[in-house]
């Protein structure tokens, strides 16, 4: 237990370290702009409780919040993705179901799997995240494409650091 | 009471949703401009520590130390030149008075936080009120406008950056001296939109738009940008494309211009308003 706990707090802020050293000065053009700290939500367990999870999404939220100095764009980002997450898990859930202790990964559950898995919970938080930063819906593909774009940077991230992590 | 428990914990997660998201969306909206907010400015103390060790990290690169000096005497030379600038100011003036007959003061900071791919982009900059800036005062990157500042602590500040949806530049075409208001569309962070320039003036392309000092911020005809393209908008105004001179992305040292008679113009202004 205290084990997974210690775990997932270091790739928390290895996550939050990379993004905010590293890709947050991407400043390729307005399109492409990768979040791969949603992997944090991504990853828990799924014995997880809802509330924890909110709870977790909030403050990795506000803490990106903090370092980009936008007011509560990623916490209200992050949280939606959060709440979503339980449903997303029982819509594509496995044939015999999770298994209670291993944690959400490529490794347990398959490559299809988890890109579905990613991909579902990568477009809800981006779709969430640029809206609420434009906050109107003038420009409406363009943010769209930027949407788009920005998820598929993401995910790559996001894919190249699972591989790294089931390869260990 | 049973009743209530119940429900509660059929709906924990719905609750605790959406109280977390209650706060995330107060903070948004009366947090625009965030460094009001108190939390933030307990906080903006360490995350403006790191930052700043960051930017000195990427700016040993590009020899730090040759530019921050350069900077600082262009903005001291600066400061004499405008001592002597004024002809309006009276002949043999004894006191040692240094705001005597000038209008602008000049400091150079340096940038220690900068974005240019949100569509709402702030950058921070080294000085703060310990050093005399303050909110309302103009930033240039030495010849070009690049944002205004909104808001300081005592070493940092914190300016809108021109590519920030938000900000408006009252500017004009130096050729013909035809002003209008200067936005970004969120697009490039290269190009910006001049609008309200009537159709019947003649712009072309390669003119330069450069600032007004109409809103008592910017000094006049600090440099913006240039035409790059012309389109009619259904109204009756141009909508102008700018080139814009300054590199946001490139932005390391800026130069803060504050404005000493802007109290007293406005006031002025303030009573037929």
């Amino acid at each position: 237990m205290i084990n997974t706990i210690l775990k997932y707090g270091l790739i928390s802020v290895v996550l939050i370290l990379l993004q905010i050293l590293v890709l947050n000065n991407i400043q390729f053009s307005g399109y492409v702009n990768p979040y791969v700290y949603i992997m944090i939500i991504l990853i828990l367990p799924s014995l997880t409780p809802s509330w924890l999870i909110l709870l977790i999404a909030f403050f990795t939220g506000l803490v990106i919040d903090l370092f980009f100095g936008s007011p509560g764009m990623h916490a209200s980002a992050t949280l939606i993705a959060g709440f979503a997450r339980p449903f997303v898990l029982r819509i594509i859930a496995p044939r015999d179901g999770y298994d209670p202790g291993s944690s959400l990964s490529m490794a347990s559950y398959g490559f299809r799997w988890f890109v579905i898995y990613a991909t579902t919970i990568v477009l809800i938080h981006h779709t969430s995240l640029f809206f609420i930063e434009v906050f109107r819906f003038t420009d409406f593909f363009r943010t769209i494409l930027r949407i788009i774009v920005s998820s598929i940077f993401t995910l790559a991230f996001i894919l190249l650091i699972e591989y790294y992590r089931k390869g260990r | 009471m049973r009743n209530l428990l119940n429900f509660l914990l059929k709906y924990n997660n719905i609750i605790v949703f959406l109280i977390l998201e209650g706060i995330a969306f107060y903070w948004l909206t009366n947090g625009n401009t965030y460094h009001n907010s108190k939390m933030v400015k307990t906080m903006q103390g360490i995350t403006r520590r790191m930052e700043g060790r960051i930017t000195n990290a990427k700016n040993y690169l590009s020899l730090r130390e040759v530019n921050l000096q350069l900077a600082e005497e262009n903005s001291a030379l600066r400061n004499r030149l405008e001592q002597f600038n004024h002809a309006d100011a009276p002949g043999f003036d004894s006191v040692n008075d240094t705001t005597a007959g000038r209008q602008y003061i000049f400091t150079a900071a340096r940038v220690t936080n900068n974005s240019v791919n949100k569509q709402k982009n702030y950058f921070t900059i080294s000085k703060g009120s310990l050093q005399g800036v303050e909110p309302d005062m103009a930033v240039t990157d030495g010849n070009n406008a690049v944002g205004m500042v909104v808001a300081c602590s005592r070493n940092f500040s914190v300016a809108i950056s021109l590519l920030n949806l938000d900000f408006r530049l009252s500017a004009r075409l130096k050729s013909s001296g035809h002003f209008g208001s200067l936005t970004w569309d969120g697009r490039s962070p290269r190009y910006a939109i001049l609008n309200e320039i009537p159709q019947h003036i003649s712009v072309s392309e390669g003119d330069t738009i450069e600032t007004t000092a109409f809103s008592a911020v910017f000094p006049e005809g600090i440099g913006i940008g240039r035409v790059s393209g012309i389109k009619k908008s259904g109204s009756d105004f141009y909508r102008i494309t700018v080139e814009l001179f300054a590199d946001f992305r490139q932005l390391q040292y800026v130069t803060v211009i504050g404005n000493l008679k802007r109290e007293e113009q406005l006031e002025l202004e303030s009573q037929y308003q």
